[in-house]
């Protein structure tokens, strides 16, 4: 039984709430295991996909998920779109409605947009990246990946994971510390002063400079991509300094825990957040983590929209 | 020749209550007796000084689907505001003496709340070349300001101060260092970072005050720091008045009550510039009044469409409507809570700002001018948006309850709205 509408982000959510998500998402990934996969689990529903920021990838993977359960989808992409003529997020909104939309994936360039549609509709948001903010549900599919992939896993109280690299721009760093934390594991948070924000302060997050302590122990050790503008807009010196300094190597995975799992949200710059050769090491989950987009997505489509019944 | 009387007035530091006699725009006496045209009964109310606001944007020319001089005018006299001084950056820029001119006339005629026009510092906002200063005041420009845009070269700004001491004329700052803000949307502080909002620091500000109080104790002009939001901005503003700057500093009713807290919501409504600060600097700005380190409030009254606050929070334009709640939120926050007196809270309103402009104080004094408003002390009432003169129907107060209602405003003896 479900009381959420939305999936904004991972406020007021339980960890029992979450951990019945894994749930679900193990039924929907052996759905899609079988010879026809689809279900008729969301027939008569129609989600629709805005997206007022590109991105083929997550917007591919929602929509896959919604047709696997057989609901209608409306897609909506800013490029080309009225959104270029000037027209607002809330006009918009209500030209979508009018197709009687029943869950909108939102996407965004401006933390809150989410928040601001929910107050303007009646269908339920699931937040698929806004800002700097939140993405929840790569958070959950991360998370589900650790949780079915770490050897003899017996859920997160205890387990530490290591997010490096750009935590100041990053809405996948902010849902996993969110989210990791919300299930009893510890987070740590490392990068350069200038890439970590100074005054994130909460329970079970350490936050780290160099990569040696931020590594030590950990269960779960993610990567994050470095966009190429951090260099001309003043946050970095260069890429050599940050590859020296922050690069995840065999050699530093050396201090984590020796099951230890690495992971990347993706699109990954090779040799420069992660050493090439270790994405491709057999502790290396990146493509499980691609896989587990689509059953993840079905599980968060289905308990927004049936599970409240 | 036109007499009127204001009846049982409640007058500060009086024990019984007063027939106020009005003639010709001025103040005439109490309880003189005699013929009067028209009569207003204070039925026991608070009757004070009309109040001034330094900084009010009422968009016209160019942006009335924002605002313009009927509304926003109307709008001040509601919110007990006899006198505002209009900002310039409007479209075109108040920057030619025409155009203040044409301001005065239309105010003029409209006939509510009194109109003093700021002019533009630099041509067309650019910040690269003075306006003439010279023409603009004998035009009726009381202060030279770009706010909105604060003036990026720190050359221009001393040959602004160095040129506008010459001739009395007081600049007002919009003091916010712009390649430190850079894009942000909010104060920066564990709300921003929580909320992966771009953040505005607090040092922002405080390194163009910096600035500007240095230039206003070389070049000995008078240098009015705007909408002060932050601890250490203010500290520094305390520091350089000890030296004998001539500067002055204004604090916003926004910035008095709200804290980057609101922005939580996601509503632009909350977005401002400068931003919202933390509790802790709300603290510091409520005591520093008290300690009579701020010289006035103004409202920095900013009114936007419903539809631009209605974008997303990178896009959403900077500004608060407040015309309408300043005195009541004030009194209702600061004085029912201790903070401050009644005195001390209309001393912010009323001989406060005269103070910074070098006008006389406001008075009931007979001979002054009946610029007048009447309070409701008593009564308790939501704010109520729909109901505002201006056009921003919106606001961040909406539905808090408030007391200190300004009920009667008059102008020129005439009663010109609450």
């Amino acid at each position: 039984m479900n009381r959420h509408r939305h999936l904004l982000d991972f406020n007021g959510w339980t960890a029992d709430e979450l951990l019945a998500l894994f749930e679900t998402t193990d039924v929907m990934a052996q759905v899609l295991q079988r010879t026809i996969k689809k279900v008729p689990a969301l027939q008569g529903f129609t989600v629709s996909t805005l997206f007022f920021e590109s991105s083929t990838r997550t917007r591919l993977s929602f929509e896959r998920a919604a047709r696997a359960q057989s609901a209608d989808v409306v897609s909506f992409a800013a490029g080309g779109s009225s959104l270029a003529k000037g027209e607002s997020i809330k006009d918009t909104l209500r030209t979508i409605d009018a197709m009687q939309a029943d869950l909108y994936v939102v996407r965004h360039a401006a933390a809150g947009v989410p928040y601001q549609l929910a107050r303007w509709t009646d269908a339920a948001i699931v937040n698929a990246g806004d800002g700097r903010r939140a993405h929840p549900t790569q958070a959950l599919l991360d998370a589900y990946t650790f949780h079915t992939s770490f050897p003899g896993c017996d859920g997160f109280a205890g387990k530490k994971l290591a997010i490096v690299g750009d935590i100041l721009h990053s809405r996948v760093a902010r849902s996993n510390l969110e989210l990791w934390t919300r299930l009893g594991a510890t987070v740590a948070l490392c990068g350069p002063a200038t890439l970590l924000p100074r005054e994130l302060e909460q329970p079970r997050l350490s936050l780290h400079h160099r990569l040696e302590p931020a590594l030590e122990g950990a269960h779960a050790v993610m990567a994050l991509r470095l966009q190429q503008e951090r260099m001309t807009s003043g946050l970095l010196p260069s890429l050599a300094e940050y590859r020296a300094r922050y690069q995840v190597t065999e050699a530093v995975m050396a201090l984590a825990h020796p099951d230890a799992l690495v992971m990347h949200p993706g699109p990954m710059n090779r040799d420069v957040e992660i050493a090439g050769s270790l994405a491709d090491s057999p502790r290396s989950v990146i493509e499980r983590q691609v896989a587990n987009g689509v059953p993840v997505r079905m599980a968060v489509l289905y308990t927004l929209l049936v599970g409240k019944k | 020749m036109s007499r009127s009387v204001i009846t049982n007035a409640r007058l500060i530091g009086e024990q019984s209550l007063a027939d106020l006699y009005l003639k010709d725009g001025l103040i005439e006496g109490i309880n003189l007796g005699g013929e009067v045209s028209h009569t207003f009964d204070a039925a026991g109310k608070l009757v004070t000084p009309a109040f001034i606001d330094l900084h009010t944007h009422l968009r016209e020319p160019g942006q009335e689907v924002k605002e313009d001089l009927a509304s926003g005018l109307a709008a001040a006299a509601a919110g007990g505001y006899g006198t505002v001084v209009s900002m310039a950056n409007t479209d075109p820029v108040i920057d030619d003496p025409g155009l203040v001119t044409d301001l005065l006339a239309k105010a003029e005629r409209l006939g509510l709340a009194r109109l003093r026009p700021a002019a533009a510092l630099s041509r067309g906002l650019k910040g690269t070349q003075l306006t003439d200063f010279a023409a603009l005041q004998a035009a009726g420009a009381v202060m030279l300001t770009d706010d909105g845009i604060p003036v990026a070269d720190a050359h221009l700004m001393r040959r602004a101060c160095e040129y506008a001491a010459e001739l009395g004329l007081l600049i007002q700052t919009h003091s916010e260092e712009p390649s430190l803000r850079q894009g942000g949307v909010m104060n920066e502080g564990a709300v921003s970072q929580r909320l992966g909002l771009p953040g505005n620091p607090a040092q922002a500000e405080a390194v163009m005050i910096y600035r500007d109080c240095e230039l206003a104790l070389m070049t000995g002009a008078r240098v009015h720091i705007a909408h002060v939001s932050s601890r250490r901005g203010l500290q520094l503003i305390e520091w350089f008045k000890a030296q004998g700057a001539p500067v002055t500093a204004e604090v916003t009713p926004h910035h008095l009550t709200l804290t980057d807290e609101a922005l939580g919501t996601f509503d632009p409504l909350y977005k401002v510039a400068p931003p919202l600060r933390t509790a802790e600097d709300v603290a510091y700005l409520r005591a520093a009044l008290a300690r009579a380190v701020v010289d006035c409030i103004g409202t920095d009254h900013a009114p936007h469409t419903r539809a631009e606050k209605d974008l997303d929070l990178l896009q959403a334009p900077f500004g608060i409507a407040n015309l309408e709640v300043a005195f009541p939120l004030l009194y209702t926050k600061l004085v029912l809570d201790g903070v401050l007196t009644l005195a001390g809270l209309l001393h912010y309103f009323q001989s406060g700002p005269a103070k910074v402009m070098g006008w006389p104080a406001p008075s009931l004094a007979p001979g002054t001018p009946a610029d007048l408003t009447v309070l409701d002390l008593e009564s308790a009432r939501p704010v109520t948006p729909s109901a505002f003169k201006s056009k921003a129907k919106f606001s961040p107060w909406d539905g808090w309850e408030l007391q200190g209602w300004p009920v009667a405003t008059f102008v020129r003896g005439k009663h010109v709205g609450g």
